[in-house]
């Protein structure tokens, strides 16, 4: 998959390859070199609120706000991820965009999963700070969850 | 059930390598001017050895000793430093890890993919590591150098994805200084092969390692993961190492201390 995408990029990687943005409120940070800002992770849906409707059974009281991740373009199509947060707590991560025709799609946007299972049970109320995944390119899941992520900043 | 993210950090995204980088950073630095340019600083030397090792630019001077046009001595020392690299992944994995493949025309071809990313993080995190009284963590498409300030400072907390089921996570490990690397199929199909055969791994779903440094946790996931069924059994013989296999039927098998 690499390989695609990075053909596909080749001609424009000198001038592509490094844009910087800052998640955090400060908006768009310039980065020192002469470099292109391709495109930015969108911004949060700013405020909006939801419920969740998961009976997750956590103390919403301030509301909840639900941050979408970047899409991305796979082989297979796009994958958008959401999470939504409650009270500094991600009280939802779900797909919110899959490949269509894709047998697993009405399975997958079924799901409305807690983003933590720890095997070990001991740290299901942990915070998360990154994840570790097989390693994906500019696009997948893994970026878009990591997109969402980052642009909560909680 | 619920996860928090963990508050405080501030974030940088940018791609380079054709992958997501992320930096997250706290402490006496996470917010100012120094912390910017480190970022930058980092994001400028993974793209200074992309020039040097992508196997996607025929300029590069790995594509370029892959065609003979250039010898060891007329590159960069790194390029020395990578193949020395890739010279003891191969014995340390019994040859399952090659720096050299077959390409679908038969030709033997240079392919230093499988070193160059977590060595090429390793050596930017140094930016970071010079800022005082910060902590940070730097993921290259999901693989990441952690550092806290102090010893027994706040750990960060890794999610392991689930290579079955990529919306959710199989466990999470805390990490103070050290690193962390998958290496599987999930996102990009069959993409790693046992060198020895040829052909992609069996069995194995994905392999995530924990060590001091991330060029080895690198290499040794993705050794791990090309021998298929024997994955969890050459990685608790890898002294020191600390890992999660994740078996194609939903098993798992912790090494170490996970």
């Amino acid at each position: 998959m690499k390989r695609i995408v990075t053909a596909i990029l080749s001609t424009v990687t000198v001038v592509v390859l490094l844009f910087g943005y800052h998640t955090s409120t400060s908006g768009a940070l310039a980065t020192s070199s002469d470099t292109s800002v391709v495109s930015e992770l969108p911004r949060p849906s700013s405020g909006a609120t939801t419920d969740s409707g998961t009976g997750a059974g956590t103390s919403a009281s301030s509301g909840t706000t639900t941050f979408d991740g970047s899409t991305a373009a796979t082989r297979w199509g796009p994958v958008q991820v959401q999470i939504t947060v409650a009270g500094g707590t991600i009280t939802d991560v779900s797909v919110i965009q899959y490949p269509s025709g894709n047998p697993r799609d009405e399975e997958i946007n079924g799901y409305a999963l807690p983003i933590l299972i720890d095997e070990t049970k001991q740290s299901q109320s942990a915070d998360i700070d990154m994840v570790s995944g097989a390693t994906v390119t500019s696009q997948g899941y893994l970026q878009s969850l990591q997109s969402a992520l980052d642009e909560a900043n909680l | 059930m619920s996860a928090a993210v963990a508050p405080g950090a501030q974030r940088f995204v940018a791609h380079a390598m054709g992958m997501p980088i992320s930096l997250a950073l706290r402490g006496a630095h996470a917010e100012d001017s120094a912390g910017v340019r480190a970022w930058e600083d980092v994001l400028a030397q993974v793209v200074e050895v992309d020039r040097m090792f992508s196997t996607y630019r025929a300029d590069s001077f790995v594509s370029r000793l892959g065609r003979g046009e250039v010898t060891i001595d007329g590159c960069p020392p790194e390029v020395a430093e990578v193949l020395d690299l890739g010279e003891r992944a191969a014995e340390r994995s019994d040859g399952a890890f090659s720096v050299w493949r077959d390409d679908r025309t038969g030709a033997r071809r240079l392919d230093t993919d499988g070193i160059v990313k977590g060595w090429a993080i390793e050596r930017a995190a140094a930016a970071l590591r010079r800022l005082p009284d910060t902590d940070f963590c730097l993921s290259a498409g999901g693989d990441m150098v952690c550092h806290t300030a102090l010893p027994a400072g706040q750990a960060w907390v890794v999610g392991i994805e689930d290579p079955l089921d990529a919306a959710r996570l199989v466990a999470t490990v805390r990490v103070r200084r050290g690193a962390v690397a998958t290496s599987g199929s999930a996102h990009r199909g069959d993409h790693v092969v046992d060198a020895r055969t040829g052909r992609p791994p069996t069995g194995v779903a994905s392999v995530t390692v924990v060590a001091d440094r991330l060029t080895w946790a690198d290499i040794d996931a993705t050794s791990s993961f090309a021998r298929g069924p024997e994955a969890a059994a050459w990685l608790e013989q890898r002294p020191g190492r600390v890992g999660l296999v994740v078996w194609k039927d939903g098993s798992t098998t912790t090494i170490g201390r996970l």
